[in-house]
């Protein structure tokens, strides 16, 4: 009746995929049980069968943007990992859609998978961490829920609503994994002079229903960032709808930062680079500080590209087919 | 330039076109004007919809697999519902309830709940469809609209003659007027 716990199964369930590799005990007890399960139960081969009928596509799906760089970076994720997700042939194509602003749509895509006969879509959300986008938006355009405010959003916004024929399986997103702490730490270290004299100030989009979650984020790669450097001070703001795409709102936690240490490093959360963001709104924030061209060290730079986030897509995908593939294996670990 | 007569019927030409398009245009106009006073406030308001939300407390410490059907049809009595849509968990120790044109975002930790009905502020929300070119195919109506707007403006301007023409009165007029946008240009580009 509802999707709700099959999602939040497919989330949870993504974490215990991943834990074999680490626990090599638990590992062969998989194998075994699936050994034993795939001998002994004639219906296995069956849903073998079924399963290899199967036809799967993975859809990498992100925000959306008009700035042109934006889009390409994502573009350059989807040619990154398309050879490597192929390889395995389980899965027979990867598209790239954009949730809004600009064409291929998530709709006009999952036409296209309709068209050329797939059975299973694996959505990728290329997104930060959960937000109404993620958890409302995306389903609510494939037909998986109903939400309200979503609905009459779409509408405004001419976003079309499409369900596929295809089943739609919506893959964990990026906070559930340690790369964006260690993407952070990177583009920090890449830039940073004097770590013990630097503050660091995190900007990232945000979300005014998931705050609280956004927040911890924040926290979590701040003090990874203190953990690996000398840096002893953090803060971090929002720049997106939340912050009315406020330049103050990237001034005020370099003010507080500096009220510390000699020295700001800023470093955009951001999936990609757009103009409006790295270029305009985060600039014209430190604009306002005082002395902030000796103060400040900014690269208006993004998380991609990243080798971590290519390996993540390639591995969620992987997964993600492997279970649909062979489900029984896959329940039984 | 023109004989007399010919100046006649250009005028007599100019002010048909500035009236009869003025009739024509003035519930667009009006629409746009609402539309667009309502959407220079987006920071202040939402110009589409009213949203009824209502902060309700249910049992505090519930954990995921104790959000059950039943126990998401006893959340919903609380707040009026009679059915809902499916519910999912956005994080751990969250579930959003969906109904018609409502959802419950409750904490189970705190056992907070926030219900949202959204409802159309209509004359508003009409007027902003058509302003936003969410219908397709509007817009080319708009760029018509636009057009004839800046007809309007520029026979407007040759209507009257003598002491109150544009010749004399309307160009100090003109000129007073186009400074306030060259002006808020000139502040954009030196002092921000």
């Amino acid at each position: 009746m509802t999707h709700g716990p099959y999602l939040f199964f497919c989330r949870k369930y993504h974490i215990l995929l991943m834990q074999p590799a680490h626990n090599p005990v638990s590992f062969l007890f998989v194998l075994m049980i699936s050994s034993v399960l795939f001998s002994c139960n004639p219906g296995n081969r069956e849903t073998e069968s079924e399963s290899n009928d199967r036809k799967i596509g993975v859809l990498l799906v992100n925000h959306g943007s008009r700035s042109e760089a934006w889009r390409n970076s994502l573009l350059d994720l989807e040619k990154n990992v398309r050879d490597s997700i192929l390889q395995g042939g389980e899965i027979k194509d990867v598209k790239t859609a954009f949730m809004e602003y600009t064409e291929p749509s998530i709709a006009t895509r999952l036409k296209e998978f309709d068209r050329e006969g797939y059975s299973d879509v694996i959505l990728v959300p290329v997104f930060l961490t959960v937000s109404s986008h993620s958890f409302d938006d995306i389903p609510t355009l494939i037909g998986q829920k109903d939400d309200p405010q979503s609905i009459e959003s779409f509408k405004i916004e001419k976003m079309e609503r499409y369900t596929p024929q295809a089943k739609v399986h919506i893959t964990p997103l990026l906070d559930f994994t340690d790369i964006l702490k260690k993407n952070i730490l990177r583009r920090y270290t890449e830039v940073s002079k004097d770590a013990a004299n630097e503050g660091l100030v995190l900007i990232a989009y945000g979300d005014k229903t998931y705050n609280t979650e956004w927040t911890r984020l924040m926290q979590n790669v701040g003090d990874y960032v203190k953990e690996h450097t000398a840096v002893t001070d953090y803060d971090f703001g929002w720049c997106g709808h939340i912050a009315h795409y406020n330049p103050d709102s990237t001034t005020l936690p370099v003010s507080q930062v500096l009220k510390k240490k000699k020295e700001a490093v800023v470093i955009p959360v951001l999936v990609a680079f757009d103009e409006m963001f790295q270029g305009r709104i985060i600039p014209n924030g430190i604009k306002k500080i005082p002395s902030s061209k000796e103060k400040v060290i900014y690269r208006p730079d993004a998380i991609l590209p990243d080798r971590n986030v290519e390996e993540w897509v390639i591995r969620t995908s992987l997964d993600f087919s492997n279970n649909i593939v062979h489900p029984k294996t896959a329940k039984a670990k | 330039m023109f004989s007399a007569s010919t100046g006649r019927k250009l005028r007599r030409l100019n002010l048909t076109w500035h009236r009869d398009l003025g009739y024509f245009f003035s519930s667009l106009i009006i629409i746009y004007c609402i539309s667009g006073l309502a959407l220079n406030h987006l920071d202040d308001w939402d110009p589409d919809f009213i949203i009824h939300r209502k902060t309700v407390q249910f049992p505090a410490n519930l954990s995921v697999s104790q959000v059950t059907d039943d126990k998401v049809a006893e959340f919903s009595k609380l707040v009026e519902e009679s059915h809902f849509k499916i519910y999912d968990f956005p994080t751990d120790n969250q579930v959003k309830i969906y109904y018609d044109n409502a959802s419950l975002h409750v904490n189970l930790e705190t056992g907070t709940g926030q219900y949202e009905k959204i409802v159309k502020r209509h004359l508003f929300y009409e007027a902003n469809v058509l302003h936003r070119n969410s219908l397709a195919g509007w817009k080319w109506v708009s760029d018509i609209f636009a057009i004839m707007l800046i007809v309007i403006s520029v026979t407007g301007l040759f209507i009257l003659r003598g002491k109150y023409g544009f010749r004399r009165r309307g160009a100090w007029f003109m000129l007073a007027g186009l400074l306030l946008p060259v002006v808020a240009v000139w502040l954009f580009y030196y002092t921000s």
